[in-house]
């Protein structure tokens, strides 16, 4: 045989082990499958490759894909999937036989260009801004260091963030049409940090580049957040078709109760307790 | 029996090329079934869409805010019979029209300007420099053109050409913050460009050079023989070139959704120069934007109905160039 089909012979051994060896592994394994919010996602990475290390979690694999709340929720409800990950709380559409199990939270910031250091916006300001607009100039907003138009950014309708801004800040009312409604947290992000007149909202890990303005007089701050003191927190959940059970039920009772998934929730995020 | 060649098609079959023609065949088959497959899928999640709000849905003068529209479907009661679909489209219509329209007619102009300096004025080193940059340029994916728009084009547009007093003229009604139409059809205009000049090129390299030397011989300067004849003779494949273009610009979604603003507003002429940054949204734009909430029963079928106008006029404009190629072909001696 020549050197070159021997080489040949010696990749395809190690490829077809490559790929048998994980099969094999895999093959004992029970695969917990999840999908759903992009704000979830890094969360839901960090928690399930800690777990599959514990004893009970040796005994299970992960699949874990992206989408957005409502397509977990959507998925989880078909059976597509063991867990549908949702940044949103229940709401009217959702299909029935559905259990939220909290996890952990997030703050919501909102946020203008660094050329507008505004210190606290109250709620009633946002509720001026985002809904009538009863507030079309910076000059109308108490504490502005700068005039001229507001230019609104926000999330599209279909966004978990949407539905938490909705919800939190703005009392249950839609924000108005003319916010432009923007497709991620990035872009609201980068609309804010080039626009002068801009102000937006975004999760707590999307602030870098921007100015993270107070609510309601404290600091959006995972600190604050923490201890209840900022009032713009929403909750993330793990979504089932009945009651969780088996692994999953073992994989949300650790989350929701030892101190390893603790840890690992307040890098970021708010832990429950 | 002949073919466009002049050759004679039957003859003594042999085998192998029987196989090649059935194979080839059934290959073709697939593709038009699966083109079939596909609009009769799209039609049919559509169609409750369109029946509950009727020509409403399409109408200039139905009112109402999409944006609005939109948030309520999205928030139906999950119970099939309380589902809500009322949607008059018309903004997204308009923007989807209004910021292809603008990209195509300036792109065809610059086609074919550039594409007869490259065939016959451009210096041999510019012409084999020119080519495969232009080449180069039709494959450039959208998404980085709309990176580049956002991180540059829109933030020059905000920053230094529209002036405080205008901003504040419609404040409250629509942010003038350079995301706008205006920059998506020029950054459009720049997508479809290099297309069409690779076109037009080719159509005008296949105008037979003694066309243009009979001319030249008769006294006519290079720029008249060249738009007079060549131009002519190409018309066809500018017209092909074109409705490509238009099939792209009308499809293009990512670059769309990053540079035009996200409010399903509606740029108003009347309002002077400030109507080439108001922002708008197009139909395609509004599908990546939302694709979320394709659980949303009524919700994905508004979706669906949006892509169903975005299919059939695609096949609209397929029919549209194909007819005016042939009409132009009666009346000109064309070699394409």
């Amino acid at each position: 045989m020549s050197r070159k089909g021997i080489r040949l012979l010696a990749v395809l051994a190690a490829m077809s082990l490559l790929i048998t060896v994980p099969a094999a592994a895999q093959a004992k394994k029970k695969i917990i499958t999840i999908s759903g919010s992009t704000s979830v996602y890094p969360l839901e990475i960090k928690l399930a490759s800690k777990w599959i290390k514990t004893k009970k979690g040796k005994k299970f694999g992960f699949k874990i894909l992206q989408g957005g709340s409502n397509v977990g929720i959507s998925d989880v409800s078909k059976g597509r999937v063991s867990i549908g990950a949702s940044s949103r709380d229940p709401a009217n559409g959702d299909p029935g036989g559905l259990v939220f199990t909290r996890i952990a939270r997030d703050a919501i910031c909102m946020i203008t260009n660094n050329s507008n250091p505004l210190g606290n916006i109250t709620q009633d300001t946002i509720k001026k801004i985002f809904l009538g607009p009863t507030f079309t100039s910076w000059s109308q907003v108490p504490g502005s260091p700068i005039s001229g138009s507001i230019d609104p950014v926000g999330r599209a309708a279909t966004s978990g963030t949407h539905d938490a801004f909705r919800n939190i800040f703005l009392g249950g009312t839609n924000q108005g049409s003319f916010v432009a409604a923007k497709s991620s947290n990035g872009l609201v992000q980068q609309t804010v940090q080039s626009d002068p007149r801009g102000i937006g909202y975004v999760s707590l890990a999307f602030t870098n580049g921007v100015n993270v303005v107070s609510y309601n007089g404290v600091a959006c701050t995972l600190r604050n957040a923490s201890s209840f003191q900022y009032g713009g927190v929403r909750s993330f959940y793990f979504v089932t078709r009945g009651a969780p059970v088996g692994g999953v039920k073992k994989f949300i009772n650790w989350i929701t109760h030892s101190n390893k998934a603790n840890k690992i929730i307040a890098t970021d995020w708010v832990p429950l307790h | 029996m002949s073919n466009r060649f002049g050759l004679q098609k039957a003859g003594p079959r042999n085998r192998s090329d029987r196989r090649a023609e059935l194979l080839l065949g059934a290959l073709a088959c697939v593709v038009l079934a699966l083109i079939a497959g596909m609009i009769i899928f799209v039609f049919e999640k559509a169609w409750p869409s369109f029946s509950h709000n009727g020509f409403d849905w399409f109408s200039p003068f139905a009112g109402g805010n999409v944006d609005d529209e939109l948030v309520h479907i999205f928030e139906s009661p999950s119970n099939p019979a309380q589902y809500v679909y009322e949607m008059h489209a018309w903004p997204l219509i308009y923007a989807t029209i209004l910021i292809t329209a603008t990209a195509v007619i300036i792109s065809t102009v610059f086609a074919v300007l550039s594409a007869m300096f490259i065939v016959e004025f451009a210096p041999e080193g510019i012409r084999r420099l020119l080519e495969p940059v232009v080449r180069l340029l039709a494959a450039v994916p959208s998404v980085i053109y709309g990176l580049i728009g956002i991180l540059v084009v829109v933030k020059f547009f905000g920053d230094h050409l529209i002036t405080q007093s205008a901003r504040d003229s419609v404040a409250g009604v629509a942010a003038l913050n350079g995301f706008s139409w205006g920059v998506g059809a020029l950054i459009l205009t720049v997508m479809i460009t290099p297309i069409m000049i690779a076109i037009v090129v080719d159509a005008l390299r296949a105008v037979p050079i003694g066309w243009r030397e009979g001319s030249v011989s008769l006294g006519v300067n290079r720029w008249r023989a060249m738009w007079t004849v060549s131009v002519r003779a190409a018309r066809p494949a500018i017209v092909a070139a074109a409705v490509l273009a238009t099939a792209r610009a009308l499809g293009e979604a990512i670059m769309l959704s990053m540079v035009t603003g996200s409010v399903g507003f509606k740029p108003q002429p009347i309002d002077g120069l400030i109507f080439f940054v108001e922002p708008a949204r197009p139909l395609a734009a509004t599908i990546v934007d939302n694709a979320e909430g394709l659980s949303v029963v009524p919700f994905a079928q508004t979706l669906y109905a949006y892509a169903a106008v975005l299919l059939v006029s695609a096949a609209f404009l397929s029919f549209g160039g194909w007819y005016i190629r042939r009409r132009l072909r009666a009346y000109t001696l064309s070699p394409i």
